[in-house]
């Protein structure tokens, strides 16, 4: 990603990039039209030219990914030494000011040990403890039986309702109330529900509060009510003297409050709004809210780009999102000039397969034939299923392609890795009585030992585990153990050995048992575990887990030793964070391959996009929770239809104002063309019949009609 | 002469408005119906969120449906000219309206349907749970001598009762009745039904099962779509407006709850039912009526239709069939089928002789209703005649087609053992179709050897599997497979470490060497993404062994659906608390069991297209008589038309349901639905009532079943009996008076 110089700005940008620092500016318009250069280079010429001190620099953004270009450019070895620029998110702040100054507001609120130290709760650690609390109500109150879902996602969405409570603004006891009103009388089970998880979430704070254990809503809360603390409020006032605020309409509207607060105290402020933003509405993001801080500004401070002004996207793609806007009544954006269908490409294909492999060959004939860098070609669909990435993987791989897929979903318990170390845990230690399977004991063994074939593997297997335990090599008859090969032996004694000493003095900390396992046993050339680095990787971040979730545990009392408990937790889906965030800096020589909203929070612009599963409705549907609602638990719904009922015509009138924003968005992130993947029957030999295949299959009807007229 | 027929030309002239349409078997109902697709698609204007929706029973129908829209209208499918219509199953219509909203019904937006293999399992949990603590209902029903024999708790009963509760889960929810309504509904109920009772405390238990794997099943779809659609008129308005017409087709097998869906959303609008009651043969599994059919045409405000033209049989075959529902009517010994109607006009008429496709010449000699019983099996028995039969007649007629239909799968195997031993070219059409089955076939293959690597006779299958599609020398692949299930120690072939098999067994043959070094490297890289999660597993696997795409497709569908099955058992394991993920083997067993058991498999390749027979000249086709309907050949055979398989309501006919272990003859399963009905209409229960009317049904559907089987019969007929397994069996009364019919016909 490399830098646009001062000089080839257009004038509108460099008169924002080289004003005075002092008061607010505002930068408004659609994605593509430069306005996150104009950010770096303003924080770049704060510290050259202004000479701002880095560590009064705050970029906030609302997700991590969205201040890549930031942290590229900071890192630049020409800036001058001295400080750190602040870029992140208001989340890691509000864990900032809880750690400084949590003691303060943990009475008023009913922390049991107000003056003890908390302990801070990541997603999964959180799940646990709500897999615990709500756990037991279910089991005692019968709670949720009419409700048809798999109960990591049943804990998932309570805390989802009191993260949204916080983020909003509103108290967390409310969250039934709101959604009720809601619902209206459609079925009186679905408000049980409501309140059945209500009483969840109460449970769970309550839980918190006994044991200081701080989750992410509590968190936000907590920083809500120190940020109304003066000394608290000019600690980070005076600290972060010039804001740079980016994609403030996917922040949330607490977000917004405490920037409205802070703004007029900075000295400098520049404020980034995409328009038909918002994508991370389910998550709380509030563009209508984030106009707020531009409330008062002098026309002159307003700076708004049009499509026009775009370096993106060819005419030929903006006269698509006219047809897009018709299709999905939404008013049009552009009068269209040129014939969208010259940007795109698409074949024929019945089968799903035959989709995949026209795609791969038109990639490959991008890459190869017309030379385009594989970085530059994303494919991009609702969901991405591990069926579907792997088989691109395979295909494009024929290719000599790379891909590089973004699969946040995927748990870490699927990994082998992860599977052999776990194994290894239950093995050593067997009173848990979790015994392994044999087929785990093997996949154990070949990950381990890479010298060992699937064969050999097998055979050592009925020679050597009996009864949940591995038996030693050398007790072997000479016959068997030359039919597993010396050399094998060796190895697989080691381990035994090992497991054996080791049982006389085991270790509840699963991560030092694993540590340890890694420093005496597969440190050892032999091993596979260390050598290669993507298993290395996971076997880190398998290894971060535990000691987070031991970290997560404090002091509470638990039913089985922790090591125990975490492998049951891993094992049941409860634990499945992969920790792998390496697709935040894609590596330009891969194709990627992601959902499509993930790669509008990268706000990265390619020059080639492929649009999968054309014809799948997913294009379409929100995430459905029975527990919650994105649009219901808002600030919005509340201050204006307060009491209404969120009918069919909302749901319809969002999705398709929801549907408009993600093509356009997607649209605006691309710089040449769109090929269209598109097969008559889908993943499952259905038909397909999505509103983006029926808009644009209209859009080909018309231009024919019109060419034959 | 017009493309079309005068009564298909009164269909396509309809404007809009309710139409119900009964026809005959071969009067081409799809065809009219899709025409009828066309036409509206190409005169009347839809805006751009509309579309026709065009619903039918099977899946195999839904790409034969668009086909043929897209033929009549001169289109292909694709991007550039997609047409505003969807073709859906009523499930797949059922799964479009909750997937939409799954908020509307208390649905994750990720649950997933449970196909019949696990519900199967959720209900046999469900059954053993309500016996353990609940047995009491035992004691009203089961002869208590048999309750002290081992056999009789430990398998028979749990099986019976897995068999009654399931009919009955699937009658209430069929009524929308929840677990909770069934049991405020019992507790206001004086008298007692036990196995009301019992049914709602499984049911109970069997939906808690489901609602904490996050599924469903098939009966549940569309009792959610109609709650959906219920739940919220504005969701409903939208539907109606995006669907102005339906049309739908087989409606003789549409239960009371899709009718019920589809009245909700054609109310006001336009809507085409088209289908012949007397081919309702789904009744004892499903919850369908074709009483429902009959009753929609006769209501007021439809507009009523025949199609009773029909080109395809000969007219003694169709003089035959409408002898049958004349009997059946006027002569059925049993007054009470008589009363039921289970056949009922239109009467077949034949086309015009100008028409395009004009009945085949009538020749009375080629309907043979053989007179003598034949043993069941063994030599001169009914499998072994009729094998040498279809032997000769291919031989003389190597360019026709030839059916073998049999009521029930077990005794199609048999057929197909008989026939390939004798070396006749046979097609099975049994539970699933061919080409999933030897895609599936193939991929077991090399999953069992990958479960197994110490196998050398797994390693020899692997081979086959891998070779003898494309193998010109059959016995050459044989013989290579028969050398390597010799290997003693398969780890000197496949990883050779100082003595390489190979050396020792083929030491001086470079080719064939190269060749066991391919197949040894092949298995090398399947074994090393043996570790990968299962759907990538196969989708490596069928991307080393399948170039097809259409085999790909099934596999892709295939790896889904086994990922999909590991995601519910790890819900059940978190539940049991006891985490052993599955082994090969086990994936291997669920490939079978998907293969075997699952109706609604998707099925892709030749059958996206449905089955096609005349794609099988020269062979003979093995079907059950279920699965050849819809479908026609030259020469039918209809085998076992006996009193077992078509009873007659006679004092000594055996009911299939009717349990030895329970008292009186009863038929629970009819008694159970006798007793919900109960609770449904609040009218009074009589025992035995309900298994009086079961046997009527059964006996009804028989009968349509047997029409079904003659009129799949374009030229020649011929039907058989046995005397079943143990030699009781008579000739089924419908039989003998078709013979006699047929015989006095014959007579001067």
């Amino acid at each position: 990603m490399s830098l646009i110089k001062v000089s080839d700005l257009t004038k509108t940008q460099k008169s924002v990039v080289e004003s005075v620092p002092r008061g607010i500016k505002w930068l408004h318009g659609p994605a593509g039209t430069g306005k996150t250069t104009v950010g770096v280079r303003r924080m770049l010429r704060l510290l050259s030219k202004d000479k701002v001190f880095a560590n009064q620099i705050l970029v906030v953004v609302p997700q991590p990914v969205l201040g890549l270009p930031y942290k590229i450019a900071a890192r630049d070895p020409k800036l001058e030494a001295g400080g750190r620029i602040t870029i992140t998110t208001l989340g890691s702040l509000a864990q900032d000011a809880v750690k400084l100054f949590a003691p303060l507001v943990m009475p008023e609120l009913g922390f049991a040990n107000p003056y003890a130290a908390p302990t801070f709760l990541s997603l999964e650690t959180a799940l646990y403890h709500m897999s615990e609390v709500a756990g037991q109500i279910i089991a005692e109150r019968g709670y949720f039986d009419t409700v048809t879902i798999a109960r990591n996602r049943l804990y998932s969405q309570i805390i989802d309702n009191l993260n949204k409570a916080a983020v909003v603004g509103f108290p967390h006891e409310q969250i039934a109330t709101r959604l009720i009103a809601a619902w209206g009388d459609k079925d009186p089970g679905q408000v049980t529900l409501y309140q059945h998880a209500q009483d969840c979430a109460e449970a769970f704070r309550q839980h918190c509060l006994q044991h200081n254990l701080i989750d992410f809503s509590l968190r936000v809360e907590m920083f809500r009510l120190l940020w109304q603390m003066p000394p608290v409020r000019a600690h980070f006032v005076q600290k972060y003297r010039h804001l740079i605020i980016e994609n403030a309409e996917e922040d949330t509207p607490v977000t917004h409050d405490i920037l409205l607060d802070w703004l007029p105290e900075a000295e400098s402020g520049l404020i980034i709004t995409d328009s038909d933003g918002g994508f991370r509405r389910f998550l709380g993001a509030a563009p209508n809210s984030a106009t707020r801080l531009t409330d008062g500004l002098n026309a002159r401070d307003k700076i708004v780009f049009t499509d026009a002004q775009s370096f993106v996207t060819p005419p030929a793609l903006q006269a698509l999102t006219a047809d897009f806007a018709t299709s999905l009544n939404q008013p049009v954006p552009i009068v269209p000039v040129d014939d969208p269908r010259a940007a795109l490409g698409h074949d024929t294909a019945r089968y799903y397969t035959e989709m995949v492999r026209n795609t791969v060959n038109h990639i490959a004939e991008l890459i190869h034939v017309q030379g385009v860098p594989a970085g530059e070609v994303v494919l991009l669909a609702p969901f991405i299923s591990d069926g579907l990435r792997f088989f691109f993987a395979e295909e494009l791989s024929k290719q000599g392609i790379t891909l590089q897929s973004h699969r946040p979903s995927r748990a870490l318990r699927e990994e082998p890795t992860a599977a052999a170390l776990l194994t290894w845990a239950q093995l050593a230690h067997p009173h848990w009585q979790m015994t392994p399977s044999s087929q785990e004991v093997v996949q154990a063994l070949r990950l381990t030992l890479p010298e060992l074939d699937p064969v050999r593997a097998q055979f050592a297997l009925l020679q050597l585990y009996k009864g949940g335990r591995l038996g030693a090599f050398d007790a072997l008859p000479p016959g068997v153990q030359e039919r597993i090969s010396y050399r094998i032996g060796a190895g697989l004694q080691t381990i035994t050995t090992w497991l054996e000493a080791y049982q006389a003095n085991p270790l509840d900390e699963l991560d030092l048992f694993w540590s340890r396992l890694f420093e005496e046993v597969l440190a050892r050339t032999r091993y596979g575990l260390v050598d290669d680095s993507p298993l290395a990787t996971v076997a880190a971040n398998l290894i971060d887990s535990a000691r987070n979730f031991r970290q997560a545990m404090g002091e509470i009392p638990l039913r089985r030793a922790l090591g125990h408990e975490y492998v049951r937790m891993v094992r049941g889906g409860v634990l499945a964070d992969q920790y792998l965030r390496t697709w935040e800096t894609p590596p330009d020589d891969h194709v990627l391959m992601l959902p499509a909203y993930t790669f509008l929070m990268m706000n990265r612009p390619v020059q080639y996009q492929v649009w999968l599963n054309l014809g799948s409705s997913g294009w379409w549907e929100r995430l459905y929770q029975p527990l919650t609602h994105p649009y219901v638990l808002t600030r919005e719904w509340d201050a204006n239809i307060s009491g209404q009922v969120w009918t069919d015509d909302d749901e319809y009138s969002t999705r398709n104002e929801t549907l408009y924003r993600l093509l356009l968005g997607l649209v605006r992130r691309c710089r040449t063309g769109i090929y269209l993947g598109f097969s008559e029957l889908g993943e499952q030999g259905d038909e397909q019949r999505g509103p983006v295949l029926r808009a644009l299959q209209t859009m080909f009807r018309r231009y024919e009609t019109e060419t034959n007229a | 002469m017009s493309e079309y027929r005068k009564s298909q030309q009164t269909i396509l002239n309809y404007q809009g408005g309710w139409m119900g349409v009964l026809a005959v078997p071969g009067a081409g109902k799809t065809y009219t119906l899709s025409a009828l697709a066309a036409k509206l698609l190409s005169e009347v204007e839809l805006a751009a969120d509309q579309e026709i929706l065009v619903v039918t029973l099977v899946r195999a129908a839904v790409g034969n449906f668009s086909q043929r829209i897209q033929r009549f209208l001169g289109a292909r499918g694709g991007l550039t000219v997609g047409l505003p219509y969807r073709v859906r199953t009523l499930h797949g219509l059922a799964n479009d309206i909750v997937r939409e909203r799954p908020d509307l019904v208390q649905l994750d937006e990720q649950f997933t349907i449970v196909d019949e293999r696990e519900s199967t399992e959720i209900l046999a949990a469900a059954v053993t749970a309500w016996l353990r603590t609940d047995p009491d209902v035992l004691h009203w029903y089961v002869d208590e001598a048999q309750l002290t024999r081992r056999e009789v708790m430990q398998r028979n009963l749990p099986e019976l009762f897995q068999r009654v509760a399931g009919s009955f889960i699937k009658q209430a929810k069929d009524a929308t009745f929840t677990p909770e309504a069934l049991e405020q509904a019992l507790r206001r109920f004086q008298t007692p039904l036990p196995l009301a009772q019992m049914g709602a405390a499984i049911y109970a238990r069997y939906q808690q099962g489901l609602n904490y794997r996050g599924g469903v099943d098939f009966q549940d779809l569309n009792r959610l779509a109609l709650r959906a659609l219920l739940a919220d008129p504005t969701y409903l308005a939208r539907l109606r407006h995006r669907w102005p017409y339906i049309l739908e087709d087989e409606a003789q097998d549409s239960s009371q709850l899709q009718e019920r869906l589809l009245r909700l959303l054609a109310e006001g609008g336009n809507w085409v039912r088209v289908g012949d009651p007397n081919q309702a043969i789904y009744e004892t599994f499903t919850t369908a009526n074709p009483k429902y059919l009959r009753a929609f045409v006769a209501e007021d405000g439809v507009t009523a239709r025949d199609l009773p033209e029909s080109g395809r049989s000969q007219a003694s075959i169709q003089a035959l069939a409408n002898w049958l529902i004349e009997w059946s009517q006027r002569s059925h010994p049993s007054p009470e089928v008589r009363r039921k109607a289970p056949l009922t006009p239109p009467l077949i008429r034949s086309v015009a002789p100008d028409d395009p496709q004009p009945n085949p010449p009538n020749v009375p000699s080629a309907v043979i209703l053989y007179p003598k019983p034949f043993k069941a099996e063994g030599a001169e028995g009914e499998i072994e005649t009729i094998a040498f039969s279809v032997q000769r007649w291919l031989r003389e007629n190597p360019d026709r087609t030839a059916a073998i239909l049999v009521p029930r799968n077990e005794r199609g195997t048999k057929f197909v053992d008989v026939l390939r031993q004798l070396d006749v070219p046979v097609v099975e059409l049994l539970s699933s179709s061919a080409s999933t089955r030897e895609v599936a076939r193939r991929l077991l293959a090399v999953l069992r050897a990958l479960s197994n690597p110490l196998s050398a006779p797994f390693l020899a299958d692997l081979y086959r599997a891998l070779y003898d599609e494309t193998a010109e020398d059959q016995a050459a692949v044989n013989r290579t497979a028969k050398l390597i299930s010799t290997c003693r120690q398969v780890e000197a072939f496949l990883y050779p470490q100082g003595i390489d098999w190979l050396d020792e067994v083929i030491p001086d043959d470079p080719d064939f060497r190269t060749h066991l070094d391919d197949f040894r490297k092949q298995v090398q890289d399947f074994h090393a993404a043996s570790l990968l999660p299962i759907d990538q597993l196969v989708l490596t696997i069928a991307n080393r062994i399948f170039t097809e795409s259409a085999a790909l497709a099934v596999t892709f569908a295939l790896a889904q659906r086994l990922r999909q099955e590991s995601f519910i058992r790890e819900q059940n394991q978190i539940l049991a608390n006891n985490f052993v993920a599955w082994s090969l083997a086990d994936y291997a067993k669920q490939l079978e069991e998907i293969v075997r058991n699952q109706r609604r498999l998707l099925e892709m390749g030749e059958e996206s297209s449905g089955f096609d027979p005349d794609k099988h000249v020269g062979k003979v086709t093995v079907a059950t008589m279920h699965a050849a309907k819809g479908l026609e050949w030259d020469r039918v055979y209809l085998t076992s038309v006996n009193t077992y398989d078509f009873p007659s309501n006679d004092a000594t006919d055996h009911f299939q349901g009717e349990s030895g272990l329970v008292r009186d003859q009863l038929n629970l399963d009819a008694e159970a639905l006798g007793q919900l009905a109960t609770l449904m209409s609040g009218e009074r229960y009589i025992e035995g009532q309900p298994t009086q009317a079961a046997r009527i049904d059964y006996v009804s559907e028989r009968l349509r079943l047997l029409y079904v089987g003659i009129t799949r019969a374009r030229r020649e007929l011929v039907i058989t009996w046995n005397t079943g397994r143990h030699g009781d069996q008579r000739e089924a009364l419908p039989l003998v008076a078709l013979r006699t019919y047929w015989e006095q016909r014959e007579k001067p």
